[in-house]
């Protein structure tokens, strides 16, 4: 009970100081709590927000969806063949440390502001920790399994999707995880940059006109949209890998 | 059933360092025999069961399998590795289906199957358990019947009950004897302990320490079906493993000296 209650409580906490914060500061830049959260509803309510809200969803959905496709086959393939780790391991390391957001400009200036450019750094933000984490579960993967099913006769492709899959997944779906997070942060970079629709878009906008309550009202909103998002992979992460052996983390969402 | 001609294997530990892991071994099996390769850790020993089960490819020599040449794993030679090696992902009736299903058999005759060698390791019960729910000892049980499973016609097992505790590996032992005795298959044992070695074995081949080569070759003719409870009372037992520690023995006071 105490522990399903827990990030609760955190939450009604965070809001508390900040609204004691806010009205020792009195400051017009930092609304209360209170103000924030009385201004969610009429953008919610906002047709034009919502149309907003619509294109960032598919614009991360798209990224992300894409990013996984390609990132799990191939960081799987990385985890299972020198050859294939050795080729794109360098590519990847040179991409790692760049933040993806630095290079939103240059594809701006090739594929212009609109979606292609902004689902691109998106799927540029997913594929690292994806292929990261695919790579590293398929590379723990027992030798003695796959010798065991190939004792069986199963060929090498069969044994790739039908042993190295199902034994990296658990480490799989953690890097999905990270993935979803930083498809969400991506997603919100990119409309700062380039300005035409999207969350990003509403919240600089607001920034823009003065209209702090907006400013963190949308604050809230995204980070209710992460929360929401991550606790749904979650469950559905428990669910697919609940053979796995329990790991010790502790599982930083609301699920 | 089995030759093993020449056969060599050499790895490369670093860039300029070879280490010779197995030199010149011939060794043949007959059809029904159970046979195991005894030696000290780092023998090699392993590695020559990988190569029947084509799993690793010798540096020199061959292996050969009812007259044809080993050049990759098959279901004619079934495993049954020390680190169990089960599918977490699958239940343990999914487990020992897994082969049976993938040579073709259909899904309800694979089930009955499946579920008829798991009473026979004595796993009844226990089908829908996940492999992480299972201790050591009933883990290696699904280990084994899922290999049986597919009908091998040899059983390669590489120290199967060296993760196992005691107790747990007497019982398993008892048992893979009795299963062993019903249908006779070709086993292939690989073990540390030379009273596992007599125990179950027709044939006892002791290696000698790196670089692993064919010490001595012992028959071990003692009455089956095998009780422990006769055997450790039968000085014959005794004799056989006095004789092999012995010989150990002095193998290792010869590497000792300077």
């Amino acid at each position: 009970m105490m522990k399903r209650a827990a990030p609760f409580l955190a939450c009604i906490g965070l809001l508390v100081i900040w609204q004691l914060a806010s009205l020792a500061l009195k400051n017009d830049s930092f609304p209360t709590a209170v103000e924030a959260i009385r201004a969610i509803p009429s953008i919610l309510g906002d047709k034009d927000a919502l149309v907003n809200f619509g294109a960032s969803i598919r614009r991360m959905t798209i990224g992300f969806g894409v990013a996984v496709a390609v990132s799990i086959p191939l960081g799987l393939l990385m985890g299972r063949s020198r050859t294939v780790a050795s080729f794109f391991n360098p590519l990847l390391m040179v991409i790692y440390p760049v933040p993806k957001a630095a290079l939103m400009p240059i594809i701006m200036l090739w594929l212009g502001v609109g979606d292609l450019s902004k689902t691109l750094v998106i799927f540029l933000g997913v594929s690292l920790p994806v292929i990261y984490h695919s790579f590293e579960g398929a590379k723990a993967v027992e030798e003695k399994m796959l010798w065991s099913g190939a004792a069986m006769g199963l060929s090498a492709a069969q044994r790739m999707l039908r042993i190295v899959l199902p034994a990296a997944l658990p480490e799989i779906l953690t890097g999905c995880r990270t993935g979803l997070v930083l498809a969400l942060i991506t997603m919100i970079t990119s409309e700062m940059i380039a300005r035409q629709s999207g969350a990003g878009n509403i919240l600089f906008n607001a920034l823009d006109m003065g209209q702090y309550d907006t400013v963190f009202a949308m604050i809230i909103i995204i980070g209710a949209m992460g929360i929401g998002l991550d606790g749904l992979f979650e469950r559905m992460r428990a669910r697919l890998v609940h053979w796995s052996e329990p790991q010790f983390d502790i599982p930083l969402s609301f699920s | 059933m089995i030759e093993i001609d020449s056969v060599s294997q050499v790895f490369q530990t670093s860039a300029r360092q070879d280490h010779l892991a197995l030199s010149d071994i011939s060794l043949s099996i007959e059809n029904g025999a159970f046979v195991s390769i005894l030696g000290p850790s780092g023998c090699g020993k392993s590695t020559l069961l990988y190569i029947v089960g084509g799993f690793v490819q010798p540096t020199e020599g061959l292996a050969k399998m009812k007259g044809k040449a080993i050049k990759g794993p098959g279901p004619d030679r079934g495993p049954v590795f020390q680190e169990f090696a089960l599918f977490p992902w699958k239940t343990v009736l999914g487990n020992v289906m897994y082969g049976p299903r993938q040579q073709g058999v259909k899904h309800s005759d694979a089930e009955a199957q499946s579920r008829a060698l798991l009473d026979m390791v004595g796993l009844k019960g226990f089908e829908d358990f996940y492999p992480k729910e299972l201790s050591g000892g009933m883990k290696q049980r699904v280990a084994l019947a899922r290999t049986l499973a597919y009908h091998p016609e040899v059983l390669l097992m590489d120290e199967p009950f060296g993760a196992l505790d005691a107790h747990t590996r007497t019982r398993l032992q008892n048992d893979l004897l009795n299963i062993w005795e019903r249908d006779r298959k070709t086993v292939l044992f690989v073990t540390h302990s030379v009273e596992e070695a007599v125990f179950l074995s027709d044939k006892v081949v002791m290696m000698t320490r790196s670089p692993g080569r064919i010490r001595q070759i012992i028959n071990i003719d003692l009455p089956r079906p095998r009780r422990r409870s006769e055997l450790l009372l039968d000085p014959r037992y005794q004799a056989y493993i006095v004789e092999i520690e012995r010989m150990f023995d002095d193998s290792d006071e010869n590497e000792l000296r300077p």
